[in-house]
C-alpha cells in the first residue's frame, strides 16, 4: 500500500498532504497539519483583559481577526456595547485584513500555479509578459496592511481595539490620504484580478476541471455591505436554501469537532455533513456585495458558475471579487467622520466594569467565521475555546484531495499533474495552519 | 559558495515575522530570495549568505530543520520574539499546562514536541538578533541589508513622544487602556507601560495609539546582559519614581506569566535548566 506524501508551500504554516492508494484505488487522502503551540491551554490563567494582546499571536496572517474576536468575546462577557464609531473603525481593520489576505492568497500563493504546464515557484518568477507584476501585486496588498495600521495601530498584531471601543480614532487628513490612494489603486486591483482570471481560465482549459464540485453546505457570517465584523452565523444547504442561523455561543449545537488521527488540526462536521467556508461560501451566501464594481463581478460569477457554485478553484475567483469589494467599501467608510477628538464624549469608547461570566466573540475572518469563547472568573480566563474557520474546511480539503487523486492515479500510473493538483486544491481553500492548530 | 542571497526558515510561530518581511519589499529588485516556503516553492534550502530564522524550536522537526539549515548559511539572523526567547508559547511553561499538552499532542506520524521549547541560539550560533513581535518592516530592511549603519532609538520612550508630567497615580489602571490623555505619558495615567526599559526602533505604534508597551522588543542595551531580576527591579523603580502605586502591586503584575511572555526576552527564560549566556549587545538590532 504505497503512500504519496507531498509537502506544501505557499500556504500559511506547516502542513503536508498524503495519499494512500492500492492500484488505482484511493484508500485515504489526508491533509496533515504538523505544528501546534497550545493556545487553549496556556491562555488559562491569563488576565481576561490581556487576551486582545495575547491572541493575535495565534497567527500573524490573521491577527486582526483574533484581536477583534477577543475584544468582542470580552464585551459579550462584560455586557458592554461599544459605540458605533468604534465598530466602524474595527470594521476598517477587518476590511484591511481582507484586502491584505485576499491579495496575498491571490498573488503570492495561487497565481504562480497557473502559467504554463508546470506553474512557477513564486510571484517573483513571472516573465516579461507580466513585467512588474510582483511589485504591483505587493502595492495592492499594502493597501490592506496600511489600512490595518491606520485603524489598528500596527498591521500585524494590531492594538487599537479594546473592551468598550477603540483606543484612538483616525484623523481626517490621514483618512483622506489613504482614501485617495485606495481610489487611485482600484483600477490596478481590477487589472490584476482580470489577469489572474485569464490565467486561471487558461489552467482550466489545460486540465479540464475546476476541481471537486460536490454540492456542499456552506457556513459564514455575512450580509450585504458588511465589514466582516460578524453578527449571525448561517449555514446554507447545497441547494442554496438557509439551513441554520445561530448566535456565536450556540456553535456546539450545530458544529461537531472531529479529531484527526494524523493532524494537529481537528475537522468540523455539521451533523454528518462536510462544510465549506471562506470566499466561495460568502459568494454563495450573498446575492449582492453592495458596492458597484464588486456587484458587477459577483453578478458575472453567479451567471457563469451558478448560484450556489461548488467547484473549489472558484474559491480563488471569489477572493478576487472580495478584494475589489474591500477596496470599494473602505473608500466609502474612510469618508465618514472617524476622528475621536471632535466627537462627543464616549464617541470612541464607553466605560465598563469587568465581571465574571462567559462570552463569545464572532468575526467573519477572511477564512470564514471565527469564534472566541471565554469563561472568566476573578478577572482571569478559566477556559478559552477558539473555533477556527480553517478547521471547518479540513474535511472538504481531504475530499477534494481524494477527487484529485482519483483523477490522476490511473491504470497508466501516477500523473505528474497529481502533485501540482494537490497544491492547487489546498491553496484554493487558503488554509491557515497556525490558526487551525493554535 | 552561496547560490542565493537569503533564505527564511519558519519554525513554530505565527508567520507574523514573514508577513512583516513582505512589507519590507524593497529587496525584490536587489536581493535574491532562495527559500521561504510561505511564498516560494522550492525543493530544498540551498547555500545562502543569510539565513533568517523565525519561530521557536518546539518540535523534533524544528530542531532538525534548524540544524540542517544553519550548515548552509554564512550568517544566521534570529528574528522575532519566538526565535529569540520562545515568545508567546513560553506561557505554556507551567507544569499543569505542559502535562496536558503532551497528553493531547502526540499524534501518529507527526513531529513530536520537545520536552521544552528552545530559542534558536540554544541550538545554533546566532550572528544577529532582531527582536520584536513582529519586527517592523524597516527593521527587517536594516537587519538584512544595512546592519552596521543602522541605529535604533535606545528605548520605546524615546520613540513615543508622550510627555512625562508630575501627575502621580495611586492605583494601577491595568493592562487595557481607558480614556487616555493623548499627550501624557501612560505611566502618569497609571498604565503598566514598560517602554522605559524596552528597546526602541519600533516607532512606538502601541503607546502612540494609547496602549501600554508590553515589551515585545525586549530589553534596551543596558539590560541585555543583566538578569531578568535586575530588569524587573529597574521597571519597579520607574513606577516608584513616577507613581504612588504600591510596590507589591506593581511587582505582582510585572511577574505575571502573561506579561513575562515578552519581558523574558534575552533574560534567562524563567526556569530554564541551562540558561544561555547573555547575548552580545553588538549583535542585537
Amino acid at each position: 500500500m504505497p503512500t504519496l506524501t507531498v509537502p506544501l508551500s505557499r500556504i500559511e504554516g506547516h502542513a503536508r498532504t498524503s495519499i494512500e492508494f492500492r492500484g488505482t484505488q484511493i484508500l485515504a487522502a489526508r491533509f496533515e497539519a504538523t505544528e501546534k503551540r497550545g493556545f487553549e491551554l496556556f491562555c488559562q490563567g491569563a488576565p481576561a483583559e490581556q487576551m486582545p494582546v495575547i491572541v493575535p499571536r495565534i497567527c500573524g496572517v490573521c491577527s486582526t481577526a483574533h484581536h477583534i474576536a477577543a475584544v468582542k468575546a470580552l464585551e459579550a462577557a462584560f455586557g458592554v456595547e461599544p459605540p458605533p464609531k468604534a465598530i466602524t473603525i474595527r470594521g476598517l481593520m477587518m476590511l484591511g485584513q481582507l484586502i491584505q489576505n485576499q491579495a496575498t492568497s491571490l498573488f503570492l500563493f495561487t497565481m504562480p500555479d497557473f502559467p504554463g504546464r508546470e506553474g512557477l515557484p513564486s510571484l517573483f518568477h513571472f516573465d516579461m509578459q507580466d513585467a512588474g507584476l510582483a511589485a504591483r501585486a505587493l502595492e495592492i496588498r499594502r493597501l490592506g496592511t496600511d489600512l490595518i495600521t491606520l485603524a489598528g495601530g500596527q498591521f500585524i498584531h494590531p492594538v487599537k481595539a479594546a473592551v468598550g471601543g477603540v483606543t484612538s480614532g483616525i484623523g481626517r487628513q490621514e483618512a483622506d490620504e489613504l482614501r485617495r490612494r485606495f481610489q487611485e489603486h482600484l483600477p490596478l486591483a481590477e487589472e490584476l484580478f482580470s489577469r489572474y482570471r485569464e490565467l486561471l481560465m487558461g489552467l482550466r482549459e489545460r486540465i479540464g476541471t475546476l476541481g471537486d464540485d460536490t454540492p456542499t453546505h456552506y457556513i459564514g457570517a455575512v450580509e450585504p455591505r458588511h465589514t466582516y465584523y460578524g453578527s449571525t452565523i448561517r449555514i446554507m444547504a447545497p441547494d442554496g436554501t438557509e439551513a441554520e442561523a445561530f448566535e456565536p455561543c450556540d456553535y456546539a449545537r450545530y458544529l461537531t469537532e472531529v479529531p484527526l488521527e494524523s493532524s494537529y488540526s481537528n475537522g468540523t462536521l455539521y451533523g454528518e455533513q462536510i462544510l465549506n467556508c471562506n470566499s466561495l461560501a460568502r459568494a454563495n451566501m450573498l446575492s449582492v456585495m453592495g458596492t458597484p464594481r464588486a456587484d458587477a463581478y459577483l453578478e458575472r460569477f453567479h451567471r457563469e458558475w451558478g448560484h450556489p457554485a461548488h467547484a473549489i478553484l472558484l474559491f480563488d475567483l471569489a477572493r478576487g471579487i472580495e478584494l475589489i469589494y474591500g477596496i470599494e467599501r473602505a473608500i466609502e467608510i474612510l469618508e465618514e467622520d472617524l476622528d475621536g477628538s471632535s466627537g462627543a464624549e464616549g464617541d470612541l469608547r464607553v466605560g465598563y466594569t469587568p465581571r465574571d461570566g462567559e462570552g463569545c466573540g464572532l468575526v467573519e475572518a477572511p477564512r470564514g467565521p471565527l469564534i472566541h469563547h471565554y469563561n472568566i472568573s476573578d478577572g482571569v480566563i478559566r477556559r478559552a475555546k477558539f473555533i477556527i474557520p480553517t478547521q471547518h474546511n479540513i474535511l472538504a480539503i481531504e475530499r477534494a484531495l481524494r477527487v484529485a487523486a482519483e483523477r490522476y492515479i490511473t491504470e497508466q500510473g501516477i500523473s505528474l499533474e497529481l502533485e501540482r493538483a494537490m497544491g492547487r486544491v489546498v491553496r484554493a481553500f487558503d488554509p491557515c495552519i497556525a490558526c487551525a492548530t493554535h | 559558495m552561496a547560490t542565493g542571497d537569503f533564505a527564511v526558515l519558519n519554525l513554530s510561530g505565527c508567520s507574523g515575522c514573514e508577513v512583516g518581511l513582505l512589507n519590507a519589499e524593497a529587496w525584490i529588485d536587489t536581493h535574491r530570495l532562495a527559500y521561504m516556503p510561505l511564498v516560494l516553492s522550492s525543493e530544498d534550502l540551498p547555500q545562502v549568505r543569510q539565513l533568517v530564522v523565525s519561530g521557536a524550536v518546539y518540535t523534533d522537526e524544528d530542531l532538525y530543520r534548524l540544524r540542517r539549515a544553519a550548515t548552509r548559511a554564512e550568517q544566521v539572523i534570529a528574528v522575532g520574539t519566538c526565535a529569540i526567547s520562545g515568545g508567546v508559547a513560553n506561557l505554556g511553561y507551567r507544569d499543569e499546562v505542559r502535562e496536558r499538552f503532551f497528553q493531547e499532542s502526540d499524534r501518529r506520524h507527526l513531529p513530536r514536541m520537545l520536552p521544552r521549547l528552545l530559542p534558536v541560539d540554544a541550538v545554533v550560533p546566532v550572528d544577529l538578533y532582531l527582536p520584536g513581535c513582529p519586527p517592523m518592516p524597516w527593521l527587517f530592511t536594516a537587519a538584512l541589508f544595512q546592519p552596521t549603519e543602522y541605529q535604533t532609538a535606545k528605548t520605546v520612550c524615546l520613540d513615543c513622544g508622550r510627555v512625562k508630567t508630575r501627575q502621580r497615580p495611586t492605583r494601577l489602571s491595568g493592562f487595557q487602556p481607558g480614556d487616555t490623555d493623548p499627550q501624557m505619558c501612560l505611566i502618569n495615567q497609571g498604565y503598566l507601560c514598560i517602554g522605559s526599559s524596552t528597546r526602541g526602533g519600533c516607532r512606538a505604534p502601541c503607546t502612540r495609539a494609547g496602549n501600554p508597551c508590553v515589551g515585545c522588543r525586549g530589553p534596551s542595551d543596558g539590560f541585555i546582559a543583566r538578569s531578568a531580576e535586575e530588569w524587573f527591579e529597574a521597571m519597579a523603580r520607574v513606577f516608584a519614581r513616577m507613581t504612588d502605586i504600591p510596590g507589591d502591586e506593581i511587582d505582582e503584575v510585572l511577574r505575571s506569566p502573561q506579561l513575562s511572555l515578552f519581558v523574558f526576552q534575552f533574560a534567562d527564560y524563567g526556569d530554564r535548566p541551562d540558561p544561555v549566556a547573555p547575548r552580545d549587545v553588538k549583535k542585537v538590532l
